[in-house]
């Protein structure tokens, strides 16, 4: 019996762990894709829109609208992780149980491990299910996470795709060292990358650390062969990423390496929240904010293109 | 120019739909009185002078503002009663037709009288129903919970007239060719050549009246321009009595003469125009050429024929409204495809059909796309569009599996390629084929059940089959199987024996001269279409419902005879008690075993290998009419009575339950893995199950197409339907609360069409429960 703090994943160039497989994404890149989202983030933004993502181990979940209270998981429990209650089970995640067995027996797939390890060849094959679709403008994305956290295994899956002909997209926060870009990065086609907020400490606070090694790593791909490659975007959160300042900065940042280049802003996505809920975790907002209004995104639209943004991106 | 839809199209429209629906025994009163007349006449001249007289005597009438004329009764979407098809369960549910869940009809309560007095005595053992009841009843209803036999008290219908050849020589030309015919026939012919002529003699005089009809209502006019209008319509409804169409105006008039005339010959579901942007564009063209329309004339040309396919309806009784829902009467359209060449057709009727699609969204014409790899991006972006409205229309049908498959089925290249589609998807070629596509319903998941359960039914506890054994002695998934194959053994056979009994009896009782003057090799052979005159005749069988089977076999072979997670008596026993105090293994059964439509290769295959050899037992046998029988994949609205007929199942599924919607697609719910799993699920079925149609639904939300990028990842997704050789499929563009709020505010959603399976229908229109099943589907956000 393994506990779950114990099972630490192999990153080698052979296998790596995966908390999704989306096949038919379309806001990730052109065409049809399969977004392929890698677990594991060096950082840990406060509004992260897949939490489920930032912790690199495996984790057990529990969807409580799924569970019919069978209590087949309490009588498995050999260490106490798993208690009854008359609103669904309690558990705890890091007490050592055989949760794979326990998994199993759970008839409803309430409980559930939030990942999965794949070895390259099974995700290629996940990949390659899709291979129709690519034909027509479609590809994979890679994805987390930040994708480039477990590297070997995303530089593997991006040179396997390149050798098919298959479009590779990746959305990272190139929170990186930079010779590892630079080996990935011929084997991409499309380089999205958040670049949150502009001020250091502000972003050591909601991001989890300083932006220093992102600039620095934005600031390389902008003025290289790649930069056509390149969208930067900033996800709106409000209060936090959403502030006049932070947009006209990095504005100016970006559009002062290549004029030409193409910045996205994304509005304030309010169903994460529920994320956190299953996860058992706070979230950034108690009062969850709505996303913001057509003529609120033009205005921020507005803004970047008064600090040199020539390309805006919308969708 | 932004072609706009006209305010008399607008205001026709909104005048039909606040129309109510009535039952019309009009017709059944003048067939009656023919017949009685004439009793020791063969039948095919009682039919043809009962025709004759409809033709002559029913009421008719002109809306102002209408372009295009012609109805079967004097009000719009009537339920007519067709004595010849069936009385008895007309007798039976007269009262309960205003009342009933689906489908409802208001009745005049001086008909209720009639009927009882003078039409029902008189049919009573001659029907078709009654006949076919006498024949074979018995053995027709002791296999129905797993073959359902259809067409037992209707005309078949579900068949493309040649429309050229209507086009081209109108019943003046019609009549002459079988005036020619019936001095040098032998006997046999020579009623059927003398039926012709009492028909078309009919048509002619039909066109007439309409003529007159509209010349005295000009003399009444005051208003100028509505007169010349009507002066001019009278004008080409005289034309078309005694020539060949000429202009497009004519030509569109006439097809729907020709519609009107089929319906009332054998008041029938799904006579289909096929590829009318094929057919009608040399009249289009000569008039946009010589400035006789432009295309703003020609829209309200086709608006208002589009109108026109939404005033007939279909009365069913109340078992074929829950099987048939929202009466759909199939008019099919079929736009794109290919041309005689092989290359990608399409012209500027093909746009013009389109955007009357998008300006209507009513539920008729069942418009459907021909793709191909060589589809035009315009074309196809075009239709997406009107996709996006919302109506559920164009569906999308897929040359590169369907002709080879035709082919395949001994159909000859040229007619495989111009083939087109009856009704809801059912495929056919045009102008020469008795299809016979609803046939039979044959449910693998009933047949399942009696193999699992010694031949006992779950709900009735009634012996139905033989017992091949029971799951608890099946030691071996091999064993199950055997078993499995003999109870569909032993159904086909007794299904195909009352297909004949059907077959036959449509013979004796409906021969359809009208109809067999616009089906190839009838007039040359001198043989009525129901008695095998057509150039092809076919008949087709559903399979129905391949996700259910799959998904019960996978739960079976993995979970059962596998890991052995659960006992096969106790299965068995959960079976016969619903699950009853069963809900872990119930959940089990849903949770730990892979379903079909996921894109999971062996789940996907498993309901496929019980398909293929249904379908390659069911080709040794030959149908009445001396052609092959062959397969389909779809259940117009069946999915739900076909699942309240099947108890629990090792799918998870409850007793009684809705089966997977479509055909084709995956039991709702059960499709997590998104779109192109579903594809990829729905590719592996091989395109020789389907060659009578396959059926695909899938539901998108409005957001995906707000933007020029989801048009064009829809573009793509279909260009990879057409690569994955998938015949069919199609779309529900709307939000659950659009649903939601349509049941709780019916009448401010009268318009509001949904694809329902095979046919668009008005949602408010549908039984409370079809509703819900609707809104449960799966629906795809924009991800």
């Amino acid at each position: 019996m393994k506990s779950l703090q114990e099972q630490v994943m192999k990153i080698s160039n052979k296998c790596g762990t995966v908390f999704d497989i989306k096949r038919f994404a379309t806001h990730d890149g052109e065409g049809i894709r399969t977004t392929i989202f890698l677990k594991g983030c060096p950082l840990n933004c406060v509004w992260c829109q897949n939490p489920e993502g930032i912790q690199k181990q495996r984790q057990v979940l529990y969807l409580k609208r799924k569970c019919i209270k069978c209590g087949l998981c309490v009588k498995a429990s050999t260490h106490g992780g798993i208690k009854m209650t008359s609103d669904g089970i309690l558990y705890e995640r890091n007490i050592e149980e055989d949760w794979d067995h326990i998994l199993y027996l759970c008839p409803t797939n309430a409980l559930h491990f939030d990942s999965r390890e794949y070895t390259l060849t099974e995700i290629m094959n996940e990949i390659a299910k899709d291979q129709v679709f690519y034909k027509h403008n479609g590809g994979v994305t890679l994805s987390g996470g930040e994708p480039l956290y477990q590297f070997d295994f995303a530089y593997a899956i991006a040179k396997e795709c390149k050798a098919k002909g298959i479009h590779v997209a990746i959305e990272t926060t190139l929170a990186i060292d930079k010779e590892k870009l630079q080996q990935i990065v011929p084997y991409l086609d499309q380089i999205y990358v958040d670049l949150k907020i502009m001020d250091d400490k502000q972003h050591r606070t909601y991001v989890g650390a300083g932006n220093k090694q992102i600039l620095a790593n934005i600031s390389y791909l902008l003025t290289s062969e790649y930069k056509d490659k390149v969208i930067i975007r900033t996800p709106l959160i409000p209060k936090l990423s959403a502030t006049k300042t932070n947009i006209k900065q990095i504005s100016k940042f970006i559009s002062n390496l290549d004029s030409e280049v193409r910045y996205e802003l994304l509005n304030y996505n309010p169903l994460a929240k529920a994320k956190y809920e299953y996860l058992n975790q706070p979230y950034c907002f108690d009062q969850n904010p709505d996303p913001f209004t057509q003529s609120e995104m033009e205005s921020y639209y507005e803004l970047a293109r008064s600090n040199g943004i020539k390309h805006i991106i919308v969708e | 120019m932004e072609l706009k839809q006209s305010s008399r199209i607008a205001i026709l429209k909104e005048k039909m739909l606040s129309q109510k629906r009535y039952v019309s025994i009009e017709q059944a009163k003048i067939i009656t009185d023919v017949y009685k007349r004439n009793e020791n006449k063969p039948m095919i001249l009682k039919r043809a002078l009962a025709l004759k007289e409809a033709l002559e005597y029913i009421e008719i009438g002109i809306e102002p503002e209408e372009q295009i004329v012609g109805n079967r009764t004097k009000g719009v979407r009537s339920g007519v009663v067709f004595p010849e098809g069936g009385c008895s369960w007309v007798d039976r549910e007269l009262e309960t037709l205003p009342k009933r869940p689906q489908d409802k009809f208001h009745v005049h309560p001086e008909d209720i009288q009639t009927f009882r007095e003078v039409i029902l005595p008189y049919w009573q053992g001659k029907s078709l129903e009654d006949v076919i009841a006498y024949r074979g009843g018995e053995q027709i209803t002791a296999i129905s919970k797993v073959a359902k036999i259809n067409q037992t008290d209707h005309a078949q219908g579900h068949i493309c007239p040649n429309c050229e050849t209507w086009l081209e020589k109108g019943p003046a030309i019609l009549k002459a060719e079988a005036l020619a015919k019936i001095d040098s026939a032998p006997a046999e012919q020579k009623d059927f050549y003398e039926s012709i002529v009492i028909v078309m003699d009919g048509a002619i005089m039909f066109m007439q009246r309409y003529r007159d009809l509209l010349k005295e209502t000009a003399s009444r006019a005051e208003n100028k321009g509505y007169r010349e209008d009507l002066l001019n319509l009278s004008g080409i409804c005289d034309r078309l009595s005694k020539y060949p169409a000429q202009s497009f105006h004519e030509a569109v008039q006439s097809v729907w003469f020709l519609f009107v005339i089929l319906q009332m010959e054998s008041n029938a579901s799904s006579f289909s125009p096929g590829r009318m942007d094929k057919f009608l564009y040399p009249y289009y063209r000569n008039d946009i050429d010589h400035h006789i329309i432009d295309d703003q004339q020609a829209l309200e040309l086709i608006e208002s024929i589009w109108l026109k396919f939404n005033q007939i309806v279909y009365l069913r009784n109340k078992s074929g409204a829950k099987y048939f829902a929202g009466f759909p009467i199939g008019f099919n359209i079929a736009i794109g495809g290919l041309d005689e060449k092989g290359e990608a057709y399409e012209n500027e009727l093909s746009y013009l059909f389109l955007k009357a699609q998008e300006h209507l969204g009513l539920p008729q014409p069942n418009l459907s796309l021909r793709l191909n790899h060589k589809t035009s991006d315009k074309l196809l972006k075009a239709s997406i569009h009107v996709v996006a409205k919302g109506s559920g229309m164009p569906q999308f049908f897929n040359d590169e599996c369907i002709v080879p498959g035709m082919i395949d089925l001994g159909i000859e290249k040229k007619d495989a390629m111009d083939y087109a589609i009856v009704g809801c998807v059912e495929l056919t070629t045009q102008g020469n084929n008795l299809g016979w596509s609803d046939s039979a319903m044959f449910n693998f998941n009933k047949a399942l059940e009696l193999t699992l359960n010694h031949g006992t039914c779950l709900i009735t506890n009634q012996k139905l089959a033989p017992d091949f054994g029971g799951l608890e002695i099946y030691d071996t998934y091999e064993a199950l199987e055997i078993a499995f194959e003999k109870t569909i053994d032993f159904y086909m056979e007794q299904m195909i024996a009352c297909c004949e009994i059907v077959e036959k009896a449509h013979i004796d009782i409906l021969p359809s001269p009208f109809l067999s003057s616009v089906i190839d090799n009838c007039m040359e052979k001198g043989v009525d279409v129901t008695a095998g005159g057509a150039k092809y005749n076919l008949n087709g069988i559903q399979m129905i419902q391949v996700a259910n089977l799959a998904d019960s076999l996978a739960a079976l072979k993995k979970l059962v005879y596998e890991e052995k997670r659960i006992q096969r008596k106790a299965l068995l026993n959960a079976l016969q008690t619903n699950f009853e105090n069963n809900e872990i293994m119930r959940q089990i059964l849903l949770n730990k075993v892979d379903k079909y439509g996921n894109d999971v290769e062996w789940v996907d295959t498993l309901g496929i290998t019980w398909a293929k050899k249904f379908r390659n037992k069911l080709r040794s046998f030959k149908n009445y009419r001396g052609g092959v029988y062959h397969t389909g994949m779809y259940t117009v609205s069946a999915h739900v009575p076909m699942g309240e007929n099947v108890g629990a199942s090792p799918d998870g599924r409850f007793s009684q339950t809705p089966l997977a919607d479509g055909g084709m697609s995956a039991v709702y719910g059960r499709d997590t893995k998104g779109p192109t799993a579903v594809f990829k699920s729905v590719s592996r079925i091989d395109n020789d199950l389907t060659t009578n149609g396959g059926l695909l639904n899938m539901k998108f939300l409005p957001t995906f197409f707000k933007h020029d990028t989801g048009i064009d990842k829809f573009s793509s997704f279909l260009r990879s339907f057409v690569d994955l050789k998938i015949p069919h499929v199609q779309f529900n563009v709307v939000c659950k609360e659009d649903l939601l709020a349509a049941q709780e505010h019916p009448e401010q959603y009268r318009s509001l069409t949904i694809r329902v399976a095979g046919y668009t229908a008005y949602f408010t229109e549908l039984a409370g429960e079809l509703q819900n099943e609707i809104i449960a589907r799966t629906s795809y956000e924009d991800i």
